[in-house]
């Protein structure tokens, strides 16, 4: 397309293909979308793609070599591995989206009350999530998932929370800064009531940032889901899940290693592409960025 | 008829940990129906302080004392929600800096459109319509294509004069421009006050300017109020200022003008008059005329009272014990 004809798109179309110029030339970052696009695919699809079900047991094969018949082989059970690891991203996908969804919900109001209003209501959040923060992270996960219960559900839920002070400290930060820019004084000087000022000057303004602080957030409650599931806390088996097929592969790692491998290799996938991705949005949507 | 906007007695306290900083004292100035009031006065003298605390615009951390009738109407009384009906509606603002007063994520048509829908309830085509209306009052060329364009794609003119369609879309009686001109062009500048001054003919609307430009006062205003200090050193019809300026700060100000025409001319080079010293801190105003330290014409009674505002002529005031046109006092 020439320069004439892309000064005649509108401004909004021009940005978009500014922005998307800006993505491809970055090859790692496109890599990390074909693979977080390729693990969304299979988790919908999930029952398409898998040769088996995943709780079907072939004991003619148990603990069978990668085959023809069983792509990575079979566990302890003959149950395909392929198959297995296929519907476990299910259980990661949702974790991942749902917790950092909740995640977002709860802290980006909480975080833009504090950093608009300062006043006594930033101090007393502030301090709280000072605190919330001295804990490690899957320490506050794992003691909510116990408290709560296990079950996929339930993990999502003690992952959501415990991302939550990460981020209020970040929306707050952002609207810190914003509440100083002109057009925020201009808005209050035309007549804007808070509300107005929140969503429409501070909200749309600080997207950018939340949404590459969402791409970094996924892939914690990903490898997060997986961490609980391991430790009983998350998916029960026999439901599929990368961090139950890890447990049970722990009584047969001398005999058959790779019952471990594969759902380690796809946790390992998974979380590298949700970081690749968000690096590069993170490049590309920052303003300083010059290339 | 009584004025559209009085202020009296107005007072601006700021509570920092420096200890209490007396901004504004005893500020007083009446505006009448498309009446254009020019405040001039060096940087840190009160002047965005004073405008800004007429509507609240002001931190928590300053305390605002007097009246600001409005329509008979006292701002500094009303609660916070009819503040801000009276905010971009009935008084709207201008600011120093187009660059960055504009929402980036919004174009200029919401950002608008918006100020538009929230006071009159303008739907969103009515409010589009209108929009590309002003646009086209602030000469801006092409309306109907840059209401869709960002706040990047316009240069600071454009922007400025974005600014003020969006001050001027409720019909504001009074539009409160804040150095309107100081972050542009020189030749930007001059189609700004053109622009403003078009406004006030074609919609009646009185404008409080506020610079440190004393050529775009005598440009547009009225009338001009010379500030000092946090304190109204000067006030007189425009006319009568530039030609019989009382108070030694105001003459001052005028012998720190250059005139390209005299070097040019070949007259004897005249070297610009500076004001000598520094403006006083406001945290620790002294309880004595605050240009005394500055003044050639300082006595003992000035370092021992602070004057008051007395009229020397027909509608000027001045807050000097000697007052006078140089030479004359």
């Amino acid at each position: 397309m020439s320069y004439v004809e892309a000064a005649a798109l509108s401004p909004a179309s021009r940005r978009r293909r500014l922005l998307r110029r800006r993505f491809l030339r970055r090859p790692m970052a496109v890599a990390g979308l074909a693979v977080v696009l390729a693990f969304v695919a299979t988790a919908i699809f999930a029952p398409l793609i898998a040769p088996y079900s995943p709780s079907a047991t072939d004991f003619y094969a148990v603990l069978g070599h990668p085959s023809g018949k069983h792509l990575l082989g079979t566990d302890e059970l003959g149950r395909d591995i392929f198959s297995r690891i296929v519907y476990g991203s299910r259980a990661s996908m949702l974790a991942g989206f749902l917790a950092t969804v909740l995640a977002m919900t709860i802290a980006v109001p909480i975080g833009l009350a504090a950093g608009y209003y300062r006043g006594w209501i930033d101090p007393v959040i502030s301090r709280i999530t000072d605190v919330l923060l001295a804990f490690p992270f899957l320490i506050l996960a794992v003691g909510l998932a116990a408290i709560l219960g296990p079950s996929l559900l339930n993990a999502t839920l003690a992952l959501g929370i415990g991302a939550v002070p990460g981020l209020i400290r970040i929306a707050r930060g952002e609207a810190l800064s914003l509440r100083e820019e002109d057009y925020v004084r201009a808005a209050i000087a035309n007549g804007g009531s808070d509300l107005t000022i929140l969503g429409r000057h501070i909200l749309p303004n600080m997207l950018s940032t939340l949404l590459v602080q969402a791409t970094v957030t996924i892939p914690v409650a990903i490898v997060g889901e997986a961490v609980l599931s391991f430790l009983g806390l998350g998916v029960q088996p026999p439901t599929p899940s990368w961090g139950v097929m890890l447990e049970g592969a722990q009584s047969y790692l001398t005999q058959a290693p790779r019952l471990a491998v594969y759902p380690g290799l796809a946790i390992v996938l998974a979380a590298l592409a949700f970081n690749l991705l968000g690096d590069g949005l993170r490049d590309i949507l920052d303003p300083k960025t010059q290339r | 008829m009584p004025p559209l906007l009085e202020v009296s007695e107005l007072s601006v306290r700021f509570d920092t940990d420096e200890g209490r900083v007396y901004a504004v004292d005893g500020m007083e100035f009446s505006l009448g129906e498309g009446e254009v009031l020019g405040i001039v006065g060096e940087s840190g003298c009160g002047k965005s302080v004073t405008v800004m605390s007429m509507l609240g615009l002001l931190p928590p951390t300053a305390t605002v004392s007097g009246r600001v009738l409005f329509q008979g109407e006292d701002l500094l009384q009303v609660r916070p929600a009819r503040l801000r009906r009276v905010r971009g509606k009935e008084i709207s603002f201008v600011f120093q800096e187009p660059m960055t007063s504009l929402n980036p994520v919004f174009t200029v048509g919401v950002q608008i459109g918006e100020v538009l829908r929230k006071h009159l309830g303008a739907s969103r085509s009515a409010a589009r319509k209108r929009t590309i209306d002003l646009l086209e009052l602030v000469r801006i060329p092409a309306p109907s294509r840059r209401v869709d364009e960002y706040p990047h794609q316009l240069s600071g003119g454009m922007r400025q004069r974005v600014m003020i369609a969006m001050a001027l879309a409720c019909d504001p009686k009074v539009l409160v421009a804040d150095e309107p001109t100081t972050a542009l062009d020189v030749t930007i500048q001059a189609g700004i006050l053109d622009l403003m001054r078009d406004v006030r003919e074609r919609l009646g609307t009185a404008i409080v300017l506020i610079t440190h430009n004393l050529g775009v006062v005598a440009d547009l205003a009225d009338r001009v109020i010379v500030m000092y200090a946090g304190r109204k050193a000067e006030e007189a019809p425009v006319r009568e200022l530039f030609a019989r300026p009382q108070h030694p700060y105001t003459i001052g100000l005028l012998g720190a003008i250059p005139r390209p025409g005299e070097v040019l001319q070949g007259e004897r080079r005249r070297r610009l008059q500076e004001i000598p010293g520094r403006v006083p801190s406001l945290s620790e105003l002294p309880d004595h005329c605050a240009f005394a330290d500055r003044c050639p014409r300082a006595d003992e009674r000035t370092r021992s009272e602070i004057p008051p505002l007395r009229e020397v002529r027909a509608d000027h005031l001045v807050a000097c014990f000697h007052p006078g046109e140089d030479g004359t006092s």
